[in-house]
C-alpha cells in the first residue's frame, strides 16, 4: 500500500477525502483486504478516545491489539451467570477496540444513482473490531464435515430472524477460518 | 493521524450528548417495524461483515412480490460464494468446493409463524433500550440495545434508519459484551422494483455437485422421532419440528428449533453412524455456533446465533422421550 493510498485514507476518517475520490477508494477497499485492515487500524484508534478515560493512543497500543488478538478468551461458563456490567452496548467501541482483530470498516459512498430517491448513501466513520474466539483442539474439517455444518446452517437459517439469517449465512459465505475451527474433545463425550 | 483523531474526539461528545434512552415499549416498537421492514421491503445493498478473523464484503438483494420474497447474498471477496433463496427452494453456491447445497424452503404457512419474532415475552430475557444515534449513512438513526439478562444467549445493538427502520448496521455481542460479529452497511438503496437479473445467481455451477437436503419426507417415519432435550434456556420454547434428510445419511433426521423471540436454536437428531460414535465437535460461523455429539447411538447435533456453550448444554441433554417429540419443560 503506498503512502498516497494511506492518505487518502487518513483523509477518509478525517472527512476529508474530495467527494470525487471517495468512491474510488471505496471500491478499492472493497477488493483489498490489507487496505480494510489498514482503515481498521486507523479506524481503532478513534475507537480508543471513545473510552472513558482514553485521550490518545499510545506508542504501545499496536502491541497491546496483537497480545489482545493472540490471547484467548473465555468461553461463557455452562451454568446460569450474569453478564458482567462492562458490556458493550454500556461502553461502545472500549471492549471492541481492545479485543481488536483485523477489523475493518468505515466508509464513505457516494450517491451511486441519484434517480433513487431512497436511496440511503453517505458517510459513515465508526470502526468496530472483534473479539477472537478461539477454540481449543482445533483441526481442519473434512469436505464432509464442511458441507455437513453448512447444511445445518443451511435448514436453521429457515427459522432464523430476518437479522439472524443473515449473520449466518453471512458467515457460511465469508471464506471463513471458522469452518475449520471444529474441536475435538473427548472429555465432553457422554 | 492526528487529524483523524481530532476529529473522531470530536464526535464523541456530540454522540454523548446525544444520546437519551427511551422506554422499553418504544424499543420494542422500532424491533417490530425492522422486523416489517426486512421483510416487506425492496433492498439492493452492500455491507461488510466482520467477525473475530476477518472482514469481507458482501452484497444483498431482497425483492418482494406477490408471489413473496427473493432474497441473494453475494460474497464479493474470496470464495464468491452465494445463497439465493428462490420461490421454492434455498440455493448456497460453494464455488470453492464445486458444490450446490438446495433445501426447500419452510417458511409457508404455519411455519412463518415459527420465526423469531419480537414480544412482550423477549423483555423476560433481554432488556431493551432505544436512543438517538449519531448519523450513519447521512441518515439519521435509532440505536436499539437489546441486552441478554443471562448468558444463554447474546445480544445485539441495532442502528436503524429513523425513516424505513432499516438496520444500517448491527453488532452482536457475547455474555461478556464483546462483540463478536458486525453487519456494517456502506451502501443500501430502498427501491421501487428489483430486476429478475439481480436475484439470480452469478456463479456458473456448471459440472458442480448439486446436493439436496431436507427433502420433505413428512410421512416417512423417523427413528429419532420421539427424542427431544431435558433442558433448553429460559425463554425458549419450541416453535416447530420437521423431518429432513442431511447428507450422507438415507434416514430423515428429526429437526425441533426452538426460539426465544429474538434468538433461534435447531437441534437435529439423527441415527449414528454404523462406524459407531464421533467424539464431540464444536464450531463457530460467525455468531452462530454447532456442537455435535454421539447419545445412544443418535447424532446430536445443536445450531443456533447463541453461545457455544448453550448448544452444548442443549445437545448434551437430548435423550428419547416417551411417546411423540414434546416441548421439553423450562430450562434451570
Amino acid at each position: 500500500m503506498t503512502d498516497q493510498i494511506r492518505e487518502q485514507v487518513s483523509a477518509l476518517l478525517d472527512g476529508e477525502l474530495p467527494q470525487g475520490e471517495i468512491g474510488l477508494l471505496v471500491r478499492r477497499m472493497e477488493r483489498d483486504p490489507e487496505l480494510r485492515r489498514a482503515f481498521g487500524s486507523y479506524s481503532l484508534i478513534g475507537e480508543l478516545l471513545r473510552a472513558p478515560g482514553g485521550h490518545t493512543a499510545r506508542p504501545s497500543f499496536a502491541s497491546r491489539v496483537s497480545e489482545a488478538i493472540a490471547a484467548p478468551e473465555q468461553q461463557p461458563a455452562a451454568g446460569v451467570a450474569k453478564v458482567p456490567e462492562r458490556a458493550f452496548w454500556k461502553r461502545p467501541g472500549f471492549a471492541t477496540a481492545i479485543a481488536a482483530s483485523a477489523a475493518l470498516a468505515a466508509i464513505v459512498l457516494v450517491r451511486p444513482d441519484a434517480q433513487h430517491r431512497n436511496a440511503i448513501v453517505a458517510s459513515q466513520t465508526a470502526a468496530e473490531a472483534l473479539g477472537a474466539l478461539p477454540l481449543a483442539g482445533a483441526t481442519s474439517p473434512t469436505p464432509a464435515q464442511s458441507q455437513r455444518l453448512a447444511s445445518y446452517l443451511v435448514a436453521h437459517s429457515q427459522f432464523s430472524s430476518a437479522l439472524g439469517r443473515h449473520n449466518v449465512w453471512s458467515g457460511l459465505l465469508a471464506d471463513d477460518p471458522g469452518l475449520t475451527r471444529v474441536s475435538f474433545d473427548m472429555s465432553d463425550a457422554p | 493521524m492526528k487529524r483523524a483523531t481530532v476529529w473522531l474526539a470530536a464526535t464523541v461528545l456530540a454522540v454523548v450528548a446525544q444520546a437519551a434512552s427511551a422506554s422499553p415499549d418504544e424499543a420494542r416498537l422500532w424491533l417490530e417495524r425492522m422486523t416489517g421492514a426486512l421483510a416487506t421491503r425492496n433492498y439492493d445493498g452492500l455491507f461488510i461483515h466482520t467477525t473475530a478473523t476477518q472482514s469481507e464484503t458482501m452484497r444483498i438483494v431482497h425483492r418482494v412480490d406477490r408471489d413473496g420474497n427473493l432474497e441473494r447474498l453475494v460474497s464479493l471477496d474470496g470464495s464468491g460464494r452465494e445463497i439465493i433463496r428462490t420461490r421454492e427452494e434455498v440455493h448456497a453456491y460453494l464455488p470453492d468446493r464445486r458444490v450446490v447445497l438446495v433445501e426447500p424452503r419452510t417458511d409457508e404457512g404455519s411455519l412463518l409463524n415459527a420465526l423469531p419474532t419480537p414480544g412482550e415475552r423477549l423483555e423476560a430475557f433481554y432488556e431493551l433500550a432505544v436512543k438517538k444515534g449519531r448519523k450513519l449513512l447521512g441518515r439519521d438513526v435509532q440505536i436499539v440495545d437489546i441486552r441478554p439478562r443471562d448468558n444463554y444467549r447474546y445480544g445485539y445493538r441495532l442502528w436503524l434508519d429513523e425513516e424505513t427502520a432499516m438496520p444500517l448496521r448491527s453488532v452482536v455481542g457475547d455474555g461478556e459484551g464483546r462483540p463478536i460479529e458486525q453487519i456494517l452497511f456502506t451502501r443500501l438503496e430502498i427501491k421501487d422494483t428489483i430486476p429478475d437479473k439481480e436475484i439470480e445467481p452469478s456463479v456458473d455451477a456448471t459440472g458442480f455437485q448439486w446436493i439436496r437436503t431436507g427433502r420433505r419426507l413428512a410421512k416417512q417415519p423417523a427413528p429419532s422421532a420421539d427424542w427431544g432435550p431435558l433442558r433448553v434456556p429460559p425463554g425458549f420454547r419450541l416453535v416447530a419440528s420437521r423431518l429432513q434428510l442431511m447428507p450422507g445419511s438415507p434416514v430423515p433426521a428429526l429437526h425441533l428449533i426452538f426460539s426465544d423471540g429474538m434468538a433461534a436454536i435447531s437441534i437435529f437428531i439423527e441415527p449414528g453412524s454404523a462406524t459407531g460414535p464421533a467424539p464431540p465437535e464444536s464450531s463457530s460461523i460467525g455468531s452462530a455456533n454447532a456442537y455435535s455429539t454421539s447419545i445412544q447411538g443418535h447424532v446430536v447435533t445443536a445450531v443456533g446465533e447463541v453461545p457455544a456453550a448453550t448448544v452444548r448444554d442443549v445437545a448434551n441433554s437430548v435423550v428419547p422421550l416417551r411417546g411423540p417429540a414434546s416441548p421439553p419443560p423450562p430450562g434451570p
